[in-house]
């Protein structure tokens, strides 16, 4: 089939899961673009009367969208950082290596995803009070890299193994160091892998409400989407033109990040290059 | 080397100071949302006690009602619980029995007491001892569209229920998207929707120590309901509808007549301005009633300055002016004497539709493990309003559940 | 094995290298694993064998009372089933519809980024913000979806939808698989992407039909990555919270509960986290035997199975 024919079914194919994809975004941009009298307007219809774009200007300021967008920031790419720091080496570690508790860690660290973060809560605020990190945002940093390694090594671990060993040893036959195979060789190829999991970790972050309700305390550190819940949550009445300005707004950055990490995800163009 | 040496020491030593200039005694006082006001109105209190007592920074954390009691939970858990919160005072209870409540009968004067007005007193008042302040008031009543009525060709709102029956089958026939009386079933506050008509007909939540929920003014109340619904008199399947629901409802214009605290009236202003609304008492039964709920500030024993935080508490968080300022702006009842003699009070007519129901006010009764019992009210309400059950079963189903929690 | 070097001293000292290695990269894993959640499964486990306070405070040991009470609990049963069904429900409709999507989306064709930008939307808001547009969006009497599906001519009366467990949890599991697809299908994507095309490309010529392909080269090379979105996605829709609790709290009458929104009302509203300590361990309990099940059963045929 050519792939214009291609193109076409593929899209018919998927046509019904992208409407129902995009149905609750064509609902926040109408709420959020019309001026509050009309939310309540009955029936409710999908076009306002009026358009208002300055809902956008108002809630940046009553959210602190600002502030809060930068802290988001900090942290979720913090703990994207720091997780990959962590799990590329003992994904490395359990794809090349044989080395006796293998099993025993990959169990391990399966076994720390399984508790619901609820009742977790409780042990780690305590013990983030005994390390005096109670509303800093490091605090944040350090659980999300935590709870996210257990997905980060399996994934890369995973990946790794399919990455020829004949390659680094080719590297290695060539007179490069292991930190130059590991740089220059390894990580290039493993790149989609790389992609997955800063998406995965990254989105993880920014979305995450439980633990920031647990350790933030200050209006200043407040991340994104504890702001935006503190727009919802058992309130006696809720402004919904902020709350679906807010999500939209909030939601861009991911899908800025999606979009430029997508990139990676690009079948055998990597290892035939090399070949 | 040595200039490097000694202008790290000066630098350390600079800091120091600095430091230790910063260290104030810090006050955390945590409190819930009401509104965009919260914040504001508690952050010009902490300007206000600064200024007076610079040696003291009063810190505002503003936490969502739902997250409130998680909030607390883990701070206390955590070792680090505020020095001031903000509680539902159904929650006092729990905070008494495990010893976490600080009593305050030692800090309060005979001239502070007689700021209160006494019942709002009662529900903060455990084993005679007093463990909270009033803060926030509300009474319930009943909100009806005049424009319905006047459609409807009804004259006065409803003064018990029978009449409301009529008036809703009348409002009802006005079209196919109007209703007559509005239904909570979803959420926070359905047993409150349900205790409304448990008071008026005669019922009580607590009878000798044990659980009223199953008593015949209990079926009676909750048979009443079941009827509406059945004949067509609420909005459809109210178990899809929490409180907001309703509301939003009632701002449509769709709903004749609705339950709830005074602070719709604050809402009905910014988003139904147009709306011709009236404020009568909740219809009687056997009696009259209605549902009162404070919100308190509690201390904690384990705080360490309890004493600047009582003085908070007495010189600003209770003086008559951020007293008016609160409750003005949050909307709620005058808790205090000089507030209920303000001007801006006694001269808002519909308040006196909330104000003439107190002396009926019932509160939530002051028992460990309220959060269980009001939950298992809520299911048993719940498998009626959804025709999976019949009001007697479910309330005698949900008596014995709240016996046993009592008994823990 | 490496070759052996003509210096033997360097020889051993590499070998001995070669031992402690391994060793020395997963240990800041380890480290950090540990160190956040160690220390919060040890206090749960403590409090889950003692009696405690509503604000954490431990009383006197209890050995497996808490336990004993909540298997008597009737709820526990009736949560427990629901949220197998549950979370069979939405990782088995997530997987069967996000390999078909991530085939497509590998393959190359006109507006492949835009769609694969659309399919991945879902994920780029909060579960609990997807919950609350989506409660928004099926309010039975100003939502958008029963006003749009009246405009279509599609329904006459308005659909309470959350009214009633019947609609509500369908409705919830296929949000629950909508949230989930992005995830899925990018794992898969990744997967695909390790694939090199060479091998299709001799398939293709030694005359293999797309069927044959799926089977003894695609899926069976993918299989890896099956297994990480399988028991990932198990254990996350297994504990998952937001998607439920925002729609339904649980209810009506506690029909829409699974284990975790009953967990939820235990610890915070209830204050019993004795019980609630337990029940988590239940849960950890019950995943732990699905991975080893799993692990035994389906990853056998990995080189490294577990």
């Amino acid at each position: 089939m050519s792939r214009a024919g291609r193109s076409v079914v593929y899209w018919l194919i998927l046509s019904p899961l992208v409407l129902i994809i995009l149905f609750p975004f064509a609902v926040m941009i109408s709420t959020a673009i019309r001026p509050r009298a009309e939310i309540l307007v009955f029936p409710p219809v999908w076009l306002p009367k009026e358009i208002r774009l300055q809902n956008f200007v108002d809630m940046w300021q009553a959210v602190g969208f600002g502030q809060a967008l930068v802290n988001s920031v900090i942290v979720s790419a913090g703990a994207t950082a720091l997780c990959l720091i962590v799990a590329i080496p003992a994904a490395y570690a359990t794809s090349r290596m044989v080395f006796r508790g293998r099993r025993l860690f990959r169990q391990f660290l399966l076994v720390t995803q399984m508790l619901s973060p609820i009742v977790l809560v409780l042990g780690i605020f305590r013990l983030m009070v005994k390390m005096g990190l109670v509303d800093q945002l490091y605090a944040l940093v350090l659980c999300y890299a935590a709870f996210n390694l257990a997905f980060a090594v399996w994934m890369l671990q995973a990946y790794f193994r399919t990455i020829p060993k004949e390659l680094e040893e080719a590297a290695m036959l060539d007179g490069a160091s292991t930190f130059q195979r590991l740089w220059m060789v390894f990580l290039p190829l493993a790149a989609p892998a790389l992609g997955v999991t800063a998406t995965f970790v990254f989105i993880y972050c920014w979305n995450e409400f439980v633990l920031a309700l647990t350790l933030l305390r200050s209006n200043e550190n407040f991340t994104l989407t504890f702001q935006i819940f503190s727009l919802v949550g058992g309130r006696y009445s809720i402004e919904w033109d902020n709350v679906m300005a807010a999500t939209l707004l909030a939601s861009v950055p991911v899908a800025i990040v999606f979009a430029k990490l997508q990139r990676y995800l690009v079948s055998g163009l990597a290892l035939g290059a090399i070949k | 080397m040595c200039k490097v040496l000694g202008l790290l020491v000066g630098a350390a030593a600079l800091a120091f100071t600095i430091a230790s200039a910063q260290a104030k005694d810090e006050i955390r006082v945590v409190v819930g949302f009401y509104s965009a006001a919260t914040q504001a109105i508690f952050e010009g209190m902490a300007k206000d006690f600064n200024a007076a007592h610079p040696d003291v920074d009063v810190k505002i954390e503003v936490v969502q009602w739902d997250n409130l009691q998680q909030r607390l939970t883990t701070d206390i858990a955590g070792g680090n619980p505020p020095d001031i919160a903000l509680i539902g005072t159904r929650w006092l209870v729990d905070f008494v029995h495990n010893d976490i409540a600080e009593p305050l009968d030692g800090y309060i004067t005979p001239e502070f007491k007689s700021r209160f007005i006494e019942s709002f007193m009662a529900p903060s008042t455990i084993n005679g001892k007093i463990y909270a302040l009033p803060v926030a008031a509300s009474a319930r009543a009943m909100y009806y569209n005049k424009d319905l009525f006047a459609k409807a060709g009804i004259q006065n709102p409803p003064e018990n229920w029978d009449q409301l029956v009529d008036d809703a089958k009348k409002i009802k026939a006005l079209g196919a998207d109007i209703y007559g009386f509005a239904l909570q079933g979803k959420e926070i506050e359905t047993d409150a929707y349900w205790y409304y008509s448990l008071w008026t007909h005669g019922g009580d939540l607590i009878e000798d120590g044990k659980s009223g929920v199953g008593s015949p003014g209990a079926i009676a109340g909750l048979q009443l309901y079941r009827d509406l619904i059945d004949q067509g008199l609420t909005e459809p399947e109210p178990t899809g509808y929490n409180r907001q629901d309703i509301e939003r409802l009632f701002k449509q214009g769709r709903v004749g007549m609705i339950l709830t605290g005074p602070w719709l009236r604050g809402q009905m202003k910014a988003d139904a301005p147009a709306l011709n609304y009236g404020i009568a008492q909740i219809p009687a039964g056997t009696r009259k009633a209605t549902y009162g709920v404070t919100d308190s500030l509690m201390l904690f024993k384990s705080g360490k300055h309890n004493k600047l935080a009582w003085q908070f508490l007495d010189e600003t968080a209770f003086s008559p002016k951020w007293r008016i300022e609160f409750t003005t702006k949050e909307g709620f009842l005058p808790v205090t004497k000089v507030e209920a003699d303000a001007p801006v009070f006694t001269g808002d007519p519909q308040l006196k539709a909330f104000t003439d129901m107190l002396p009926y006010a019932h509160f939530a009764p002051p028992i460990p493990n309220w959060e269980q019992a009001a939950d298992a009210t809520i299911r048993a309400l719940q498998q009626v309003y959804t025709k999976q059950v019949k009001p007697d079963a479910a309330l005698k189903d949900a008596a014995t559940s709240i016996d046993a929690i009592l008994k823990q | 094995m490496g070759s052996s070097r003509v210096d033997p001293i360097r020889g051993r000292r590499r070998e001995a290298g070669q031992l402690v290695a391994p060793y020395i990269l997963i240990l800041p894993s380890l480290l950090l694993a540990f160190w956040i959640i160690g220390y919060p499964i040890w206090d749960l486990t403590d409090m889950s064998l003692h009696s405690v306070t509503r604000f954490g405070q431990l009383k006197e040991f209890s050995g497996l009372a808490n336990f004993s009470h909540l298997i008597a609990e009737p709820l526990f049963l009736e949560c427990l089933i629901r949220t197998l069904v549950w979370t069979f429900a939405v990782v088995g409709g997530t997987v069967l519809l996000s390999i078909p999507i991530a085939l497509i989306l590998a393959d190359d064709f006109v507006g492949r980024r835009v769609l694969r930008v659309i399919i991945m939307l879902p994920w780029a808001v909060s579960l609990t913000m997807s919950g609350i547009v989506w409660r928004w969006a099926l309010n039975g009497q100003s939502g958008m979806l029963n006003a749009t599906l009246y405009d279509f001519g599609l329904m006459k009366q308005p659909i309470t939808w959350l009214a009633t467990a019947d609609t509500a949890f369908p409705i919830e599991i296929a949000i629950g698989i909508l949230v989930s697809i992005p995830f899925s299908v990018t794992v898969f994507l990744g997967g695909l992407s390790s694939l090199p095309r060479e091998i299709f490309e001799a398939a293709r010529i030694d005359g293999a039909s797309g069927w044959q392909r799926w089977r003894f080269l695609t899926f069976p090379l993918i299989r890896p990555f099956i297994n990480i979105v399988l028991v990932l996605n198990f254990i996350y829709v297994f504990n998952s919270f937001p998607l439920i609790w925002v729609m339904t709290q649980g209810d009506p009458a506690n029909s829409t509960d699974i284990l975790v929104t009953w967990l939820y009302k235990l610890a915070f509203r209830y204050g019993k986290l004795d019980i609630a300590s337990a029940l988590s361990i239940v849960m950890f309990l019950i995943l732990l035997a699905f991975t080893v099940v799993y692990a035994v059963l389906a990853m056998r045929n990995e080189r490294e199975a577990g």
